[in-house]
């Protein structure tokens, strides 16, 4: 056991103290923390230059200009957008400063309407919108039809308008020429039929609450938006201490076969107390690693005050399907490293293996939002899928029955179990193989030879 | 005493090919014994089934009393063909890491180390990288790793190849100074010269069958060559004439002069005082017993046309590509 904890000990520390390793470990969650500060700056609509610029409008009907006059209006214009960046962020715990939501509004457009009456000449309009003379250059040509407000056949669907635009017209622009259409073409309709928008407004208004769940410890508001990607989050942790662990297991074991020092550790340790000395090391990487981003992410929900919707004994099976996959994973991918010469040589063989991790992780937003449908449930049993799938399921709003939790456990013991024998038997025979590396069959003959 | 070592009828077949093939061997506490054969003989397949890093197809192998080398690596040294290091490590952190996987206490292991390294004239590496050394260092920080548990048994495989020769001369010494500390020493080699210098015994495989298994001064007995070598003074010297001499059977002339075959039972001291006074010499000695010779004349089915006899005589000679051994 003293050998085994010796080769662990130093398994982790060589790959812990790796600056190779430091900076893959720390990139990755500044790379995130980065996005999330610089990104809403770079990306904000507040620091793109203002629009400015002409819309025509030709309007048979004669009633829906003067209304687009006033919704195409710059107050107006941001009025609607505040409105609709409040509504976005309601759910988001805490609220938010008006500063975010300044920057959501982002620079309203200055449009000026030019109105026409009917029968001008839709083509010389239309040829104004790519016109090289900035001055004469028009934004938008909106075409109102002329039954967009009124119809002789009372039954019939009502008519719309057409939308021409310049090609320098950004989609930000667009959309609120829409938005203001849309609200002075009902406007107008309203008046039609001498219905005051006003009273429409209020009697169609319906403000959506969040969702209350409530729990045997209390209620949690407002985390429902959030819970839906918990299920992947989670996926992702799982996901990133196995590949972080099995990787560097990998690598290592191929360093040592072809720098030749393993037979110098046979010397003094048998094969078996090599292979678990490294798989233990290794797993102390993936929890580190994986400790490290499930500690910034508790992080950040305690500073959102949003910790409570984390179930403690989440983490605890967390803890305990990371050591069942890792396992799995782990002494596949060190058997791969036993069985090659070069870290090239292994990706053919890495292949199978990563694709077997990483389709309940392309899976887990589909099992997140199904947790109970066949293929989930399915999935949670069929190892070495099955851990990351039940993950899933268990940090979903609908979380699995117990006795299924316990059952994908177990049937996780049990393939790494068999992973860890087929590996014993491939680490004992491919560490002192060299010259071709194996395919699948050759692995599979060595372990029921070894 | 239970010896060292003890093989009994180990065999090991790799698909059609037979690396070992029913050896025997035993080899008594405190003993050099020199396991040799030409590359591909299958000295390193029994040396890793003696230490259980592969395991024979049948038979049954006896490590200092344990029947398994598992049981007693704690006081095992071994040295193998294939070897290398960690190569980012420190040599003072390697050998440590060594030492304590071999049962060196923790405390013990660094300057154990020092020490070790000191002896082998590597001073103030022990913070270098081993990446940082020298082909000739590492083998010898190797051969420190493999003793630095003071093993009761030290196997070496193929301790000197690859190795110039001031760090052959340098792990011959500490070969010789684990010999005065008592150890049982068991090295295979293809080169014939090393066994010679170094072992009091021999076993001789060939295509994974023991051919011989003798202690030096019983081959020298039984293999002695009764060869005079003669290098005369004068170049165009009459060498024919020591034909005439008593006791001699034949004469054949060689670069230098000639090779003086004595009949049996004729006394060399008396030949060769014959042998000065009909031609000024410049060199008289008895030939020294040449393994590869004796290995050539056992194995000689396998070396009876000249082509097949020199390119074995290369490989025993060290003459030939070095490694690729089973």
């Amino acid at each position: 056991m003293n050998r085994i904890l010796l080769i662990a000990r130093r398994e982790f520390m060589a790959t812990v103290s790796n600056r190779g390793f430091l900076i893959g470990l720390f990139v990755f969650p500044a790379l995130i923390a980065l996005f999330l500060l610089v990104g809403p700056r770079l990306l904000s609509v507040a620091s793109q230059p203002r629009v400015v610029g002409r819309v025509a409008v030709i309007d048979p009907t004669g009633r829906v200009a003067p209304l687009l006059r006033s919704t195409l209006d710059s107050s107006a214009i941001e009025a609607r957008r505040r409105e609709n960046a409040v509504r976005s962020m309601r759910g988001i715990p805490g609220g938010v400063s008006d500063t975010v939501v300044q920057r959501a509004v982002g620079r309203v457009p200055n449009l000026t309407l030019v109105e026409h009456p009917a029968g001008t000449d839709v083509n010389a309009e239309k040829r104004k919108l790519a016109s090289d003379d900035p001055a004469a250059r028009l934004l938008a040509l909106v075409v109102m039809h002329a039954d967009a407000t009124q119809d002789a056949i009372a039954s019939r669907e009502l008519g719309t308008y057409d939308l021409y635009v310049s090609r320098g017209l950004d989609e930000d622009t667009e959309t609120t020429l829409y938005e203001s259409l849309r609200e002075a073409l009902v406007a107008a309709r309203l008046n039609v039929a001498a219905i005051d928008p006003k009273r429409i407004d209020v009697m169609t208004r319906v403000t959506r609450p969040d969702a209350v769940v409530v729990t045997a410890t209390g209620e949690q508001r407002g985390q429902r938006r959030f819970m839906r990607f918990l299920p992947f989050m989670v996926g992702l942790l799982l996901f990133i201490g196995v590949v972080t662990g099995g990787q560097t297991l990998m690598t290592s074991t191929v360093e040592e076969k072809s720098s030749r020092v393993v037979e110098v550790l046979l010397s003094a340790v048998s094969p078996f107390e090599l292979m678990a000395g490294k798989l233990i090391g290794q797993l102390g990487v993936g929890l580190l690693a994986m400790g490290i981003y499930l500690g910034l992410g508790l992080l950040a929900l305690y500073s959102f005050a949003m910790l409570g919707i984390i179930d403690p004994m989440l983490i605890v099976y967390l803890l305990a399907f990371f050591l069942v996959t890792y396992l799995i994973f782990g002494a596949l991918m060190m058997s791969i490293g036993a069985s090659v010469n070069e870290i090239q040589e292994a990706q053919s063989l890495m292949g199978p293996v990563m694709l077997l991790l990483i389709l309940p992780y392309m899976l887990s937003p589909m099992i997140g939002r199904a947790p109970n449908s066949p293929l989930s449930v399915a999935l949670s049993f069929i190892p070495p899928v099955n851990t990351i799938a039940m993950m899933t399921r268990m940090a979903s709003d609908v979380p699995p029955p117990a006795w299924q939790v316990w059952l994908t456990l177990l049937v996780g013991v049990g393939g790494a179990c068999a992973a860890v024998w087929f590996a014993g038997k491939v680490f004992k025979v491919g560490l002192l193989m060299h010259g071709k590396p194996p395919n699948v069959r050759t692995l599979i003959r060595w372990a029921r030879e070894a | 005493m239970e010896p060292a070592l003890r093989l009994e009828r180990l065999t090991k077949t790799f698909g059609a090919t037979r690396a070992v093939d029913e050896l025997d061997l035993v080899v008594p506490r405190g003993a050099t014994y020199g396991f040799i054969g030409p590359s591909g003989a299958g000295k390193t397949t029994c040396i890793r089934i003696i230490m259980s890093i592969l395991f024979a197809d049948s038979g049954s192998v006896s490590v200092l009393g344990h029947r398994s080398a598992l049981e007693a690596k704690d006081r095992i040294g071994y040295l193998p063909e294939e070897r290398g290091v960690y190569r980012r490590m420190r040599v003072g952190d390697f050998l440590a890491y060594i030492a304590q996987l071999k049962g060196v206490p923790e405390h013990e292991a660094l300057p154990r180390a020092s020490a070790l390294l000191e002896q082998t004239g590597l001073v103030n590496v022990e913070k270098k990288r081993c990446e940082e050394l020298s082909k000739g260092m590492l083998h010898r920080v190797e051969f420190v790793a493999a003793i630095i548990n003071r093993p009761e048994l030290i196997i070496l495989d193929e301790p000197f190849s690859g190795l110039d020769p001031v760090s052959v001369k340098r792990l011959k010494e500490l070969v010789a100074t684990e010999q005065r500390r008592g150890a049982t020493i068991l090295f295979s080699t293809h080169i014939m010269a090393h066994a010679e210098e170094l072992c009091q015994h021999v076993v001789m495989i060939h295509r994974g069958r023991k051919v011989l298994d003798e202690p030096m001064a019983g081959l020298r007995r039984q293999y002695d060559p009764r060869t005079i070598q003669v290098e005369p003074l004068d170049e165009g010297a009459p060498l024919q004439v020591l034909r005439q001499i008593p006791g001699v059977a034949d004469v054949q002339l060689t670069a230098d002069g000639c090779d003086v075959h004595l009949q049996p039972g004729a006394d060399p001291t008396a030949a060769m005082r014959q042998m000065a006074a009909q031609v000024r010499v410049a060199r008289l000695a008895m030939a020294r017993l040449r393994l590869e010779d004796v290995f050539l004349r056992l194995v000689a089915a396998d070396a009876r046309n000249p082509e097949a006899e020199r390119a074995l005589r290369d490989d025993l000679q060290g003459v030939a590509t070095e490694g690729a051994a089973t």
